[in-house]
């Protein structure tokens, strides 16, 4: 015990002495800083007068073989897209591609009936929203005609058009838009901690062993102290970087919390229920140390420190599926579905697919515990499990030993 | 205190590396590991110190299992390197203390050794900025700082230039003159032979020859004559066959029986021009090459 403690203070050390990693924790808090402090900042250049930006509007378009639907649907245009400077024309289709591809128009709506028309654009963006915009305006001028064609006066059709719906929602689960982020934000960061001091414990190993200090420290020290001081330590730098990235975070938005101005998804990331919390750090406790343990005991068998990212790489892949499962569970919107509900029982997925559960659906506790206590007894036989390999693999140089190979040594330690 | 490995047994796998491999050193004398490469001396060492366990066998210190919580081993692997990008003072105290010192004392001791081997200067230095002698000086105080009872040294010598050279047997006469067990493993034979009083030759596995180096010169039959003369010629002759030129120059003449000793020498110093005439004790170089040499192997 009293040499797991000096193990742990002096990797612990290598870590805070590590310029790197100082480094990196202090810019990351910088950026969000920079980020939280943003609309404060962009405030104080604002005037209290508003400019008249019309000029700056990108321009669209509008031809029709009638000057009347012309101005009637320019009109209407104008309305439906105020991102725009709706203008009317009546040159030739090729004066109006030429427009386009010079970059004086952005689009262009030549009208070749009441409800066709051909939509000119340079390059139709991923999110371009005009067509259907124009669609359902000209929709509705269609319907508006067709009312007052057949008696209705233009302020009836214009009251038809524009009927008014009232709901309320009650929910009783949870709102998946609401925390999707939140959770979206803690799943990336338990993604890129656990990926980032994984490879730094299977980094450090290696390093031991190809400089051969490894020598001395296995006949020091007993590498169940070796293997579980060297993860721990990296574990808690992990937390405590996590907790200065998530806590300027936290403090910098409630110093500018005005200045954001209640901004949906900025408000929704820092309402995270607090019990959340509580199981983020659980899984991230126990997925950290699995993994942890996994790269350490790899590394271990690793002569060379260049072999470390091939032998790593079936861990890796593990780790990215489940992220995987996970991410494309969260965007399709059924965190519930069969393989999140079989991935939150297994060790090497739970911390992410359960939390995610957690978090963006209603678990029942007990399913809950169970996860934990699988996870919990899995991580511990692995570590133990790591211990051993690393007792063996340590000793062993050349050629990196294939998986049963370790196996059986281990089997006969 | 005397230490003992009893009937070691050890496999890899399906590769025997150790077959009842038995041997004693006692505190306040030096004892000299030899083997070829692969002989199985590392094995040995790593089961000596717990790194692995032996299939079968043990590890006695005073005809009692050994108690690794109480002896303390310093060891010097043969396979040198410790933190590079780690200064001085920081690995070797955390060394130090890995063995069970106190911070404080673990920075006394480092000091004082540092002091000792004339390393002070580079006390705050990162370790690949020294040269590699001195790296291996550094790592000489990982064996020695927690002052164990054991210290195994595994090719000391190798790499120091004469004066280090000379540092270190210092400080090897020094513990072994404090009682503790020093174990030697080396392939320079001159340096065993200089500081060792018993020896273990393993051979693939098994221990070939064991036991005090005086005795086991004096157990090789007396029989051969080692005559050193200006003018070996008419010696030569006179002997026929029985005479050969060794490599030094000296002359080594066969007897046909160790009574014939005293005759021959008296026939030597009265008719021939001799420098001097003494019975033949094979260095440690010819025993070795005898019990771990290939035909050694084969037999």
């Amino acid at each position: 015990m009293k040499q797991f403690g000096k193990i742990l203070n002096f990797e612990l050390k290598n870590y805070i002495k590590n310029k790197a990693f100082v480094g990196v924790t202090i810019l990351l808090v910088v950026i969000i800083a920079v980020v939280m402090f943003f609309p404060r900042i962009t405030s104080l250049f604002e005037s209290g007068d508003s400019v008249d930006v019309t000029d700056d509007l990108p321009v669209l378009l509008v031809k029709a073989e009638d000057p009347a639907q012309a101005e009637m649907v320019q009109q209407t245009f104008a309305a439906a897209f105020i991102d725009y400077d709706v203008q009317v024309t009546d040159k030739d289709t090729a004066y109006i591609k030429d427009q386009i591809t010079s970059g004086n128009a952005e689009g262009a709506f030549v009208m070749t009936g009441p409800t066709s028309y051909t939509y000119y654009v340079n390059n139709l963006s991923m999110y371009d929203a005009n067509e259907a915009i124009a669609n359902e305006v000209l929709q509705q001028i269609y319907q508006i005609n067709a009312m007052i064609g057949s008696g209705m006066t233009p302020e009836q059709a214009g009251e038809v058009m524009n009927i008014q719906i009232t709901s309320d929602v009650e929910m009783l689960g949870k709102d998946q838009m609401q925390n999707f982020f939140y959770t979206y934000i803690m799943i990336f960061a338990l993604y890129m901690v656990i990926l980032l001091y994984g490879q730094m414990v299977a980094m450090n190993v290696a390093t031991e062993k190809s400089s051969r200090a490894m020598e001395v420290l296995i006949t020091s020290a007993k590498p169940t102290s070796m293997m579980f001081g060297k993860v721990l330590a990296s574990c808690i730098a992990g937390l405590a970087q996590l907790i200065a990235i998530f806590g300027s975070a936290l403090l910098f938005f409630n110093l500018n919390k005005e200045y954001w101005g209640g901004n949906e998804i900025v408000d929704s990331i820092f309402n995270i229920p607090p019990e959340l919390f509580g199981y983020m750090l659980v899984f991230f406790l126990l997925g950290f140390l699995i993994y942890a343990f996994l790269y350490g005991a790899i590394a271990s068998t690793v002569s060379k420190l260049e072999d470390i990212n091939t032998a790593v790489q079936p861990v890796t892949f593990l780790f990215l599926f489940g992220f995987m499962v996970v991410i494309f569970s969260m965007t399709s919107g059924t965190v519930d579905n069969l393989l999140m509900k079989i991935c939150s029982y297994i060790p090497f997925t739970s911390p992410m697919a359960m939390f995610t559960r957690v978090a963006m659906s209603t678990v029942p506790w007990h399913e809950i515990a169970i996860s934990i206590g699988i996870l919990a007894g899995t991580t511990v036989g692995i570590g133990f499990l790591a211990a051993k390999i690393y007792r063996t693999g340590v000793l062993l140089y050349g050629t990196a030993p294939k998986i049963g190979a370790i196996i059986k040594a281990v089997w006969r330690a | 205190m005397i230490l003992e490995l009893k009937n070691i047994e050890k496999s890899f796998g399906e590769k025997k590396v150790l077959t009842g491999v038995s041997f004693k050193a006692e505190g306040g004398k030096a004892f000299g590991l030899l083997g070829r490469n692969g002989a199985g001396k590392t094995t040995s060492i790593r089961i000596l110190m717990d790194v692995f366990p032996a299939n079968s066998g043990e590890v006695l210190m005073d005809g009692k299992p050994i108690d690794y919580r109480k002896v303390g081993i310093g060891y010097l692997p043969e396979e040198r390197g410790l933190y590079p990008k780690k200064t001085i003072i920081d690995q070797l105290t955390y060394f130090a203390e890995l063995k069970g010192m106190s911070h404080k004392a673990a920075i006394k001791s480092v000091d004082y050794w540092l002091e000792r081997l004339g390393m002070m200067e580079y006390r705050n230095k990162r370790l690949d900025t020294l040269s590699k002698g001195n790296q291996q000086k550094i790592q000489l105080v990982t064996a020695l700082a927690h002052d164990p009872d054991i210290v195994i040294l595994d090719e000391p010598f190798s790499g120091l230039d004469p004066v280090n050279a000379m540092l270190l047997k210092d400080v090897v006469k020094e513990q072994i003159s404090k009682g503790k067990i020093v174990l030697f493993s080396s392939h320079q034979m001159s340096y065993i032979e200089e500081f060792c009083d018993s020896i273990a030759i393993l051979n693939a596995g098994k221990v070939a020859l064991h036991g005090d180096l005086h005795d086991i010169k004096r157990d090789y039959p007396r029989d051969r004559l080692v005559v050193r003369t200006e003018y070996p010629e008419q010696i030569q002759t006179d002997f026929g066959a029985s005479c050969k030129v060794m490599e030094n120059g000296a002359l080594l003449i066969q007897l046909s029986s160790p009574e014939e000793k005293k005759a021959v020498m008296t026939r030597l110093v009265e008719h021939y021009d001799i420098d001097e005439v003494k019975v033949f004790e094979p260095s440690l170089n010819d025993i070795f090459v005898e019990y771990a040499g290939d035909a050694a192997a084969e037999g």
